[in-house]
């Protein structure tokens, strides 16, 4: 296959400004800083091209993998990307930076850079949303696309050795080997990346350039001193290069040092003789040369990732440093140049100068982070600002800075929240204000402790009324209100949930429109919060307000947890009301939602996974309903909200009662869970297991007695009151418990179906066989298209004879009797089969999920069936579909129930 | 445990103040740093240390108690 060659400028193509805002997938850091990081650092006027190193290169465009290996100051970078620039095509550029230490991060970036290095990624891609991993789905996605895609993307990576993640080696390693011809990846590193490098080198699949490459010759360095106009007899620059290595930040350190001197060449005759480390003498000779301004601001410098003159300025508090870097980088002295006016000191360097500065001035560092926190807050620059206002150790400052851009959501939901964690974690106890208070308590509820979490709310609160509302605070009090909201959900409190909602609905209007923008998290929780406490409370409808609100919102990374959370109360909602086909299709997608976006597992309150196996247990597919209550438990949803720990407890008791063991049921039904007001659902669903327990112990009395103490019967329960009453012989009070339910509409077919069974109960007791059968067959009817089994095997007995007539029997048969009935007649004493596929699935979807059950991915699946990629995909959706699961695992499992395997 | 870090040739004051947790002494075109080591994790820092200073490291051993 040849693919076609884009002749683009790349650098050009790559530095247009405002490039970030076309690219889909927007930087989620919200780091204003990354298009520096996917920029090729630009050459300066002394950089020497070496052209058997080049020549070398183009054979990164043959092989998959290339890695480009050497020490510090070795020039790599500057190799690479003097070669990337002169391609003629465009190259995905990244620098690693230690900052981003989890998988989530990294990919993030790597897709930003390919996107923005020309790749045409579809948006079904995704974007990993939490910084600690990716979805292997994602990856998955990404290398298909890379391989489908008609011109491969050059992938760099520079500074690979900063990523310390070990599985970021196995995900490039996954990505590389599946997107086969569509990536070429070139690794830029001090060290050996994990990689398995002997495979691609026994396969003749790795292009390297090692430091015994990268070493400059004799007369690579003549030529590089010649740019530094110097010139030296050969002897001397092969005494030069013996004492370096060939080193090119030697050589460079020792161009720059003799240019001063009088005696160029007595000057290296010295230096050579010397025995000094090489870098730390240079550096500091070619310090010592600077002027006092130069050397002042190199040495302040050292403490930034990266800068422009204006921030060096606020650093140095003088207004020189534009001509000052102009000048250093032309002179390729310490200083790079990464375009849109921002430098980097070279990473050597830059380690060489802080240790320069901590001798020079110590206890100066804190001082400059101080500064440069200040200096970043006011460009906007907030993750650099949080991070240099910690490193000052500044705590008030820096939990301003995150409250003031209403960042606070961001803790609980976004790829940083890890890193915001971990950087809050280390404040210092005594710091005060409410911006702090605000952070201690969210981090406190993002652990779900409430205690502590409101302790220091109400801290909070009292430092924003003694600042008195001078209107500069409504940030603080936003953030605020969603703190309270989320109180509210966990203690189960539906008034806290709308004072904090109305506050906030106030608040927008103070706040700044661009920040309401750039956090839509911060509303979506909110609401969310709101919607769960309001379920709680029984109020459905003012829920379903709230939680659609967010569903229809804003639809991005940021906002994925909240969208997940709240379908999945919404499908709580429906399966609650016995809509088990809505709660179904809802709950399917919040876990979509979670899975776009790589949601880590656990994420949220799990809720979604709690509906579905309710729903399964209706359905009466008992060990998958098992399998998601442990999925949900494993290892534990992040948020134990009073929702999905009685949710949970209503599932697992209905699950045991459906196992026959009423005992184990009462026991796992929720106890008090000490919430703020009590919830009418969890409490009649509680009363409707304890009766049924009653009931299969043969109590009906008693079943009767524990629904009567339930306010308000909801229409599941009057049903259940009227199968205790059926029992217990009342059959008229049964039938005007049954009339009652008629009147509401609210009810779905889990509930009305067993309406309708105990009515054909009743009318069988009074030998009305007519009435049997046309509220039977109705029943059937209803219950067919949702799978709804449980309610005919609670029926006892007498239902076996009725299905067991012809016109039921078609009704029933090939859902919940076998389609062929066997003899002793249809099914209700034995459990009836697992659920059979509702469609068919076609012989090609049959072949491609037998050899996903082998393990297959879908490139080799895709090549073992002659057909493309994105057909097998097509099939691999159908049967997702078919099979109403959404991965792979759960197809193969569920197939293998099917017994279709 | 103790480990000492041979390094190629004599380090400024200034740079071995980069280690501030070992001591140093310059001998025959190395320098020699060597103190206590915490754990793994130490020493893997101080050889990246090593690194993104620019030293090459020629030797290192750990100490008899």
């Amino acid at each position: 296959m040849t693919r076609r060659s884009v002749v683009v400028n790349a650098v050009a193509g790559i530095d247009r400004p405002g490039t970030g805002t076309t690219i889909p997938c927007v930087d989620p850091l919200g780091d204003p800083f990354l298009r520096t990081r996917i920029a090729l650092p630009a050459r300066p006027a002394t950089f020497l091209r070496r052209e058997r190193l080049v020549t070398r290169l183009d054979r990164a465009l043959r092989t998959p993998l290339t890695m480009v290996n050497g020490s510090a100051g070795a020039g790599k970078t500057l190799l690479v990307a003097d070669w990337a620039a002169g391609l003629g095509r465009p190259v995905a550029w990244l620098s690693t930076e230690s900052a981003d230490q989890g998988p989530g991060v990294f990919w993030a970036y790597v897709l930003h850079a390919v996107r923005a290095g020309g790749a045409d990624l579809p948006a079904e891609v995704g974007c990993p949303v939490d910084a600690r991993r990716v979805d292997h789905t994602l990856l998955a996605r990404l290398a298909a696309e890379l391989n489908t895609a008609e011109q491969s993307v050059v992938l760099v990576l520079d500074q690979y050795d900063r990523v310390s993640a070990p599985e970021i080696a196995d995900q490039l390693e996954f990505v590389l080997r599946h997107a086969g011809r569509g990536l070429r990846l070139v690794l830029v590193t001090r060290n050996e990346p994990l990689l398995p490098l002997h495979r691609y080198r026994a396969d003749g699949e790795m292009t390297e350039i090692r430091d015994a490459e990268l070493a400059f010759t004799p007369e690579e360095a003549a030529l590089l001193l010649d740019l530094h106009g110097l010139s030296l007899p050969l002897d001397a620059t092969r005494a030069l290069v013996d004492r370096t290595h060939g080193w090119a930040a030697g050589l460079r350190l020792c161009a720059l040092a003799a240019q001063e001197s009088p005696d160029p060449e007595t000057y290296l005759k010295e230096f050579e003789a010397g025995r000094s480390t090489v870098a730390d003498y240079l550096l500091a000779e070619v310090l010592k040369q600077r002027t006092p301004q130069t050397q002042d601001l190199l040495l302040r410098v050292s403490v930034l990732q990266r800068f422009c003159p204006e921030l060096a300025n606020a650093l140095t508090e003088r207004d020189d440093a534009e001509s000052i870097l102009v000048e250093l980088h032309r002179e390729n002295a310490f200083v790079e140049d990464l375009g849109h006016a921002w430098y980097r000191l070279h990473p050597l360097f830059g380690e060489i100068l802080r240790a320069h500065l901590r001798v020079r001035s110590p206890g100066l560092e804190q001082e400059l982070h101080r500064r440069a926190a200040g200096w970043l807050r006011g460009s906007g620059h907030l993750q650099e600002t949080l991070a240099h206002g910690a490193a000052a150790g500044d705590w008030e400052f820096t939990a301003g800075a995150l409250v003031d851009d209403l960042a606070i959501g961001q803790l609980f939901t976004s790829l940083c929240s890890d890193d915001l964690a971990e950087l809050f974690s280390r404040m210092a106890p005594e710091a005060s204000g409410a911006a702090t208070h605000l952070v201690r308590a969210a981090r406190d509820l993002c652990r779900c402790d409430l205690d502590r979490g409101l302790v220091h709310l109400r801290h909070a609160e009292e430092a924003l009324d003694s600042a008195g509302g001078t209107g500069g605070d409504a940030t603080a009090r936003l953030s605020w209100a969603l703190l309270e909201a989320m109180v509210a959900r966990l203690s189960g409190s539906p008034d806290r949930a709308k004072n904090a909602a109305e506050a906030a609905e106030r608040l927008r209007y103070e706040v700044p429109a661009h920040l309401l923008d750039k956090h839509p998290e911060l509303t979506a929780l909110l609401l969310t919060h709101l919607g769960s406490t309001l379920l709680w409370a029984g109020r459905f409808d003012a829920a379903s307000g709230a939680l659609s609100t967010v569903v229809g919102g804003a639809r991005g990374a940021s906002t994925a947890l909240a969208r997940q959370e709240s379908l999945g109360h919404l499908a709580m909602i429906d399966y609650l009301h016995g809509w088990l086909g809505r709660a179904e299709r809802k709950a399917m997608a919040a876990l979509a939602e979670s899975e776009r976006f790589g949601l880590p597992r656990p994420s949220g309150s799990g809720v979604e996974r709690l509906v579905l196996a309710g729903v399964a247990v209706d359905r009466n597919e008992l060990t998958r309903a098992r399998a998601l209550l442990d999925e949900a438990a494993d290892p534990g949803p992040v948020l134990r909200d009073p929702v999905s720990v009685a949710g949970r407890a209503l599932v697992t008791s209905r699950l045991l009662l459906a196992r026959g063991d009423p005992r184990a049921a009462l026991a796992a039904v929720a106890a008090d869970l000490g919430t703020e007001v009590v919830s009418p659902w969890a409490e009649s669903q509680s009363a409707m297991v304890a009766a049924a327990a009653h009931l299969a112990e043969g109590r009906p009395q008693s079943a009767a007695e524990v629904l009567r103490r339930v306010p308000d019967g909801q229409p599941a329960c009057a049903v259940e009151a009227a199968r205790a009453q059926l029992a217990a012989g009342n059959h008229e009070a049964a039938i005007t418990l049954l009339d009652r339910l008629r009147t509401d509409g609210r009810a779905g077919p889990a509930v009305t179906v067993r309406g309708l069974l105990l009515r054909a109960q009743a009318a069988d007791g009074a030998a009305d066989g007519a009435a049997v059968h046309r509220l039977v067959g109705q029943a059937l009817t209803d219950a067919r298209r949702e799978r709804l089994r449980r309610p005919f095997l609670e029926s006892g007995p007498w239902i076996r004879g009725v299905l067991g007539t012809p016109a039921l029997q078609k009704l029933a048969a090939g859902w919940l009797t076998p389609a062929r009935p066997r003899r002793g007649g249809p099914a209700g004493a034995e459990p009836p089969p697992e659920p059979l596929v509702v469609e068919a699935l076609s012989g090609r979807e049959t072949d491609v999920l037998r050899r996903l059950a082998q393990m297959m991915s879908t490139e080799e699946i895709a090549a073992d069936l002659h057909v493309s990629v994105n057909t097998v995909k097509t099939h691999l959706k159908s049967v997702y579909r078919k099979l109403a699961v959404n991965r792979r695992n759960d197809a193969v499992r569920r197939a293998r129930e099917l017994h279709l395997l | 445990m103790r480990y000492e870090i041979r390094v190629k040739g004599h380090m400024s004051e200034t740079l071995a103040k980069a280690f501030p947790e070992l001591d140093h002494v310059v001998m025959s075109g190395h320098t020699v740093l060597f103190g206590p080591v915490v754990d793994e994790a130490h020493l893997y820092g101080l050889l990246a240390r090593c690194q993104s200073l620019g030293l090459v490291v020629v030797e290192m051993r750990q100490l008899p108690q």
